[in-house]
């Protein structure tokens, strides 16, 4: 080794990949690396003060925000599985009935997927209100009463409006995934006399994991990461979700310790999906180099 | 050839165009307004303000800068200005800057402003005594108010004949009627917060120290326990509505018959059709909180007497009148009464009709000091939620 490194120093010549990668690899540093590692840096210093590293932010975030840091995650959770379940019948529907119902069907599916989440927001705003249109057309029909009427801006409707937008695209990418699946699966499995639950759950699902994972891991992050909705419908209320806590934080206190402690616990939250992605993603990619 | 002569027929007329443009903006001269506050104040100072004063001064170009909404955004205005003193910068960037309360309090112990209010001639018209004192502090001669926004309980009168007169009135009230109050706790807007801080007013009695005077003594806030706890018990027989907007929502919805909001908010959405104008508003004793923006200029402004008229512009009667109260339902910055002749009878009438200019001057409270503000709100996490 040591007789080697003169002799690279004195040839002085970078290998070209280097060279290649060099804007890349910076972009990805200066913008990606670099403000996640000094948000991590950041959650260990008292904002405005002098002093060293210290664990005050994550005691308080214990203190005040542990509640919302649970809810958070139970929300997360919960939501993730509902759209998996939803999003999966969906597909399979779309995937063994081709017509033109399930096509128009499809095609007005992909809708909300263009929507920003600040309109849906404000849609599940008025829509989910007490005496909003859900409530209103209810009492219509007699079966809810407008005094005692449904409370939903809480778990129930935080999830029925995250169901809305994210089961599209959970759908995108799983119908995707099934229209990879040939036909001649499907028919050798009738033929043997499956019935249409065993084809889904032995056939179609095990053959298109990994698009499945992929979906439920995007929506997870997102779910997490969504500031808009919950603050429109839940922002004043306990427990609250942590992107609300962050958003309190820094509006009101400027106090970028806290926040960056509770966005550490987010990371932490969507770190173990995250890293399966990865890792699901470049098997992906040396199997098709290999291939 | 004739290739050669398009190009420089095209040449001469880039470096004609050029020179055009650099003349256009030579003769102008330029006023940087730096504003806190919401969007609705870039607004304000983009649509409203500069064309204006434009068209009045066809020589000068105004340039509106927006920071962000609350005290943070003051707090950037206040680091900039800083920052140029400490650098020494002689001639500064910024002409003329709107912000909150609090701001004073920091510029004045840095000496960052010049004193010039009472050199405009619309200095006569201000009587409001925040522009006297604010926070405790001395600043008469520094700033000139834009407007005053107040916060206050908005009610639906078919349902509440006697709206309750005071912060005690009004938790009897919520016991007897459960569900129909509602406000946006503290993270969702303003007016959920200074409901709050009215709250410990009243259950603390100590107005005077937590606003005006100070100093922050931490022994306060440990004694703030009971007050939260009470809040706690309250805020089992309300309901949480979603924002500032959603409680102006829900009572137009008929969901709840009382809440808290901003004055400017209530009546604008009135005007708009989003509001059912029978709603009324009251202000309990000791008070609400409600706060003025304030004009000021820069020690190190480059062009002080184009500032004093840009302010002097929009602290007019006809400013103050037309854009500030018919067309934004803010209280003004000057005195109400320099208005009446400017400002249609029914429209005085309507925003003065329950929350009269003497309920202003007494029960229109100010938000708390900073240091007391900060741990009024951590207190609300930590005890009453």
């Amino acid at each position: 080794m040591t007789s080697l490194q003169p002799k690279m120093w004195g040839e002085r010549k970078l290998p070209p990949y280097v060279l290649l990668l060099f804007p890349a690899v910076t972009f990805m540093v200066l913008m990606y690396a670099w403000p996640f590692i000094s948000s991590v840096l950041q959650s260990f210093i008292i904002s405005g003060k002098e002093g060293g590293l210290t664990l005050a932010n994550y005691v308080k975030v214990w203190e005040l925000y542990r509640k919302d840091i649970a809810f958070t995650f139970a929300v997360t959770i919960f939501n993730t599985f509902l759209v998996g379940v939803v999003a999966v019948i969906f597909s399979v529907y779309f995937r063994l009935r081709q017509n033109r119902v399930s096509a128009l069907l499809s095609a007005i599916f992909k809708l909300p997927i263009f929507i920003p989440f600040v309109v849906v927001s404000q849609m599940m705003n008025s829509f989910l209100a007490p005496h909003g249109l859900l409530n209103t057309a209810l009492a219509q029909l007699g079966l809810v009463n407008l005094d005692k009427p449904l409370q939903l801006f809480n778990f129930a409707g935080l999830s029925f409006g995250f169901a809305w937008k994210q089961i599209p695209f959970a759908v995108l990418i799983i119908h995707g995934g099934f229209q990879m699946i040939d036909n001649s699966y499907i028919e050798a499995a009738r033929s043997i006399g499956a019935k249409l639950p065993s084809v889904i759950l032995r056939v179609l699902v095990p053959m298109n994991k990994s698009s499945i994972i992929v979906a439920l891991v995007l929506v997870y992050s997102q779910i997490i990461g969504t500031f808009t909705l919950p603050y429109m419908l839940i922002g004043g209320k306990v427990p609250t979700t942590i992107t609300v806590d962050i958003a309190h934080r820094v509006n009101y206190f400027r106090d970028f310790g806290v926040a960056n402690a509770l966005g550490v616990c987010s990371y932490i939250m969507v770190l173990f999906t995250a890293a399966y992605y990865l890792r699901s993603k470049i098997k992906e990619a040396r199997q098709e180099v290999s291939q | 050839m004739k290739r050669k002569s398009i190009a420089m027929a095209f040449l001469l007329i880039v470096a004609f165009g050029f020179l055009a443009v650099q003349g256009a903006f030579a003769q102008k001269s330029r006023l940087v307004f730096m504003t806190a506050g919401d969007v609705n104040m870039l607004a304000l100072g983009q649509n409203v303000f500069a064309p204006g004063f434009m068209a009045e001064n066809p020589n000068v170009q105004v340039i509106t800068i927006h920071t962000g909404p609350g005290n943070a955004g003051s707090q950037t205005i206040y680091e900039k200005l800083l920052a140029e003193k400490k650098a020494n910068k002689a001639a500064g960037d910024v002409d003329v800057a709107l912000v909150h309360e609090i701001f004073m309090k920091w510029s004045m112990d840095q000496d960052l402003l010049q004193p010039y209010a009472q050199m405009t001639n619309t200095w006569k018209y201000v009587t409001s005594p925040f522009a006297k004192t604010s926070l405790g502090i001395n600043i008469e001669g520094y700033v000139m108010p834009l407007f005053q926004s107040q916060t206050a309980i908005a009610y639906n009168p078919d349902y509440v004949k006697n709206p309750p007169k005071s912060y005690a009135e009004l938790k009897e009230w919520v016991k007897k009627n459960p569900g129909k109050f509602g406000y946006n706790g503290i993270k969702g807007g303003a007016s959920g917060v200074a409901f709050v801080m009215g709250w410990v007013y009243a259950e603390t009695g100590k107005y005077k120290k937590y606003a005006v005077t100070g100093p922050f003594d931490k022994a306060e806030v440990d004694s703030w326990e009971p007050a939260y706890k009470a809040l706690k018990e309250f805020n089992k027989n309300i309901v949480i509505t979603a924002g500032n907007v959603g409680t102006l929502d829900a009572l137009n919805r008929g969901e709840i018959w009382m809440g808290p909001v901003w004055v400017d908010m209530f009546f604008t959405f009135m005007n708009e059709g989003k509001l059912d104008p029978k709603m009324r508003l009251a202000l309990p004793e000791p008070g609400m909180p409600g706060q003025p923006m304030f004009f000021v200029i820069p020690k190190n402004a480059p062009n002080p007497e184009l500032s004093r008229k840009f302010i002097e512009y929009v602290t007019s009667p006809k400013i103050q009148a037309n854009e500030i109260v018919i067309r934004f339902n803010w209280y003004p910055g000057i005195d109400g009464s320099a208005l009446k002749g400017s400002i249609p009878q029914e429209v005085f009438d309507k925003i003065y009709r329950d929350v009269t200019p003497a309920d202003l001057q007494k029960k229109g409270l100010a938000f708390p000091l900073a240091d007391y503000y900060n741990a009024m709100l951590e207190a609300y996490e930590r005890w009453a939620q």
